[in-house]
């Protein structure tokens, strides 16, 4: 068998990408790849250089995919929600999208303090992460809500971040955060150029927010943000709507360079019960959704957690929406509930790759590939896409050797 | 006006529910007879969690309303008076800096009676040993939300076994934990809420409902 070149694999993978999108059912169910601490790991390097020296990440992460094709790319930059950011720039549709996913130099730069990167707060090996905390006090709802691009921009953020706690430090920090910025620009474009010779269809992605996720992750931290549900209801219901425009507003910057695809992370989902959800959550991320899809854009929802409780409301999106990916929530029983109606991604217990044997995931994607193939609409994904650094990466040959076989 | 409280608890009432604690011990209500009341309770919420009838955010607000009452409370409860029904030792293990899901669990462990020693986050294997090896405690609980906690998880269990402390039974805890996970690193039982935590801790002790 001839090898395929680049561009013939591309299409491949973009045809088949595209027809489970679209609720069709492709040549084989397309895999989305397998990323996480494993990429710098494998490549010898620390989680620090990873994060902080694009050189080094660039080839880790063509090394790895190179080794473990798939049919999108599973590994890219290291990146932390970073929206608190997108929103106090909203009115600058150039800039807000930049912030998007907040990087190791650029933590550095605004000193903040949502962020662990390793190598600076936590160990060099560590995974970076996301901590959140509370920024604003609940008597502050009404701020908030009058004004929320402002109160963001110039009462959390210089609370959240040490580097922009003074206007003189400030005007600093932005120029230091411009600057890598910048640098971050022709980084991507050659890990472009890499996915590119890799076969690896180009697919811009676009980037969604729940609004309330906003309150959760940036302003209230996520404890107090479900416990002012029930405290200060109104004015929780308040914000969130003030918030919703906004969101909205970046949102669409993110797809101004013609992605057709918007990835939405969420976090406050699973922790609110079906009424709860459908008073404060659904209604505003169903908004911005709905933007989404009158542009002609699909989003791709992650929906963190046990869903079970909500999938019925994803029925209320118009049919092709996008797509629900899904963490913990049996894809199976959710293919019965959203068939025909929304595409659908997960299925892979990231502990069974971390701890199963190559036989045991060639038997359950056997397995799974048997309920979830037929009718199409359906792309395997790991349901959280973290896989550890020590995971063997026999396992991760054999999912794709059994998606081969069986998909 | 107990049984109110109870209710109240139930019904996550929180400003009900602690004015009411506070007008029964102002009253010179019995304190200990007050934290049996809200320990039942909860143990109620856990079970409505459990059926799927309450969601983490209920959770969050009981341990809330719970901690609320105890403020009032443990000032006013003799040293000793109060029986545990077992100690355990727990935390976010090492590499992971998540709090909310340990702390949840926490809050639902000391409602059951049992005696938290919470040595924080990210915590290395040998903090987790010294801390075994000096509290001597019934139960281990390690908890951890992103995947690289699984390696970290299973390295300090087999720490612990290997420094000869095989007494405490080990429970994992957190988003990412199932079955497979328990199997990988060599715990006693796994969960991946803080009502079920609760329910295998109390199994582990031997301890009825």
């Amino acid at each position: 068998m001839c090898a395929k070149s680049p561009d013939e694999l591309a299409k491949e993978r973009l045809a088949r990408i595209e027809a489970a999108r679209n609720l069709e059912e492709p040549d084989r169910v397309p895999l989305s790849g397998i990323g996480g601490d494993i990429i710098p790991a494998y490549a010898g390097i620390t989680q620090h250089e990873f994060c902080y020296d694009y050189d080094k990440a660039i080839k880790a992460i063509e090394k790895y995919l190179r080794d473990f094709p798939s049919d999108m790319p599973g590994g890219g930059f290291s990146g932390l929600d970073g929206r608190a950011f997108c929103i106090a720039f909203s009115e600058f549709p150039d800039l807000s999208p930049a912030f998007t996913l907040v990087s190791g130099p650029l933590h550095d730069a605004l000193g903040d303090k949502y962020y662990r990167y390793p190598g600076r707060e936590i160990d060099e090996n560590a995974s970076p992460q996301f901590i959140g905390g509370t920024f604003m006090q609940p008597e502050e709802y009404d701020q908030l809500i009058e004004d929320p691009v402002g109160f963001i921009a110039e009462t959390i953020l210089p609370r959240a971040c040490t580097n922009l706690e003074t206007k003189r430090k400030a005007m600093a920090t932005w120029v230091r955060v411009g600057m890598e910025i910048s640098k971050a620009g022709p980084a991507y474009a050659e890990l472009g150029k890499i996915l590119a010779e890799l076969g690896y269809p180009s697919m811009p992605m676009g980037w969604g927010y729940a609004p309330m996720d906003i309150i959760g992750d940036f302003l209230r931290g996520i404890s107090n943000a479900v416990l002012d549900v029930r405290r200060y209801p109104d004015k929780v219901k308040k914000a969130i709507d003030a918030l919703t425009e906004p969101v909205i507003q970046y949102s669409l910057a993110t797809v101004q360079g013609g992605a057709k695809i918007a990835m939405f992370p969420l976090h406050l989902n699973e922790y609110l019960s079906p009424k709860l959800y459908n008073e404060f959550y659904w209604p505003s991320l169903k908004k911005v959704i709905m933007r989404f899809y009158e542009e002609g854009v699909k989003s791709q929802v992650f929906f963190e957690g046990h869903h079970e409780p909500h999938l019925e409301t994803i029925l209320e999106l118009p049919k092709g929406w996008g797509v629900a990916y899904f963490e913990k929530t049996d894809v199976v029983k959710a293919k019965e509930v959203l068939q025909g109606h929304t595409c659908i991604m997960g299925g892979i217990p990231m502990s069974l790759l971390v701890s199963g044997t190559p036989q045991e995931i060639d038997d359950f994607i056997k397995d799974l590939l048997k309920k979830m193939k037929p009718g199409g609409g359906f792309i395997l994904a790991a349901g959280v896409n973290v896989a550890p650094a020590n995971t063997p990466p026999e396992n991760i040959h054999a999912l794709i050797e059994a998606v081969e076989k069986y998909g | 006006m107990l049984d109110e409280l109870f209710n109240k608890i139930v019904d996550m009432d929180e400003e009900g529910a602690v004015s009411l604690a506070k007008e029964y011990l102002e009253k010179g209500g019995d304190a200990q007879k007050l934290l049996d009341v809200c320990r039942d309770a909860m143990a109620v919420v856990g079970d409505k969690f459990e059926k799927g009838e309450y969601f983490l955010s209920e959770l969050l607000l009981g341990g809330e309303i719970f901690k609320g009452i105890m403020e009032l409370a443990l000032p006013m409860i003799k040293e000793g008076e109060g029986k545990k029904i077992g100690k355990m030792v727990l935390g976010t293990v090492k590499e992971d800096i998540h709090n909310i899901g340990k702390d949840i669990f926490k809050a639902f462990a000391e409602a059951a009676g049992f005696e938290v020693i919470d040595i924080g986050v990210d915590v290395p294997v040998e903090k987790f040993v010294d801390a075994v090896k000096e509290n001597k405690p019934d139960l281990v609980g390690m908890s951890c939300l992103i995947t690289a906690g699984i390696s970290s998880m299973k390295k300090t269990i087999e720490a612990i076994k290997q420094a000869g402390l095989t007494e405490p039974k080990i429970i994992i805890g957190g988003g990412r934990v199932d079955e497979e996970v328990k199997e990988f690193t060599g715990a006693d039982a796994w969960a991946d809420d803080a009502a079920k935590g609760v329910r295998l801790c109390k199994e582990l002790m031997g301890v009825e409902g």
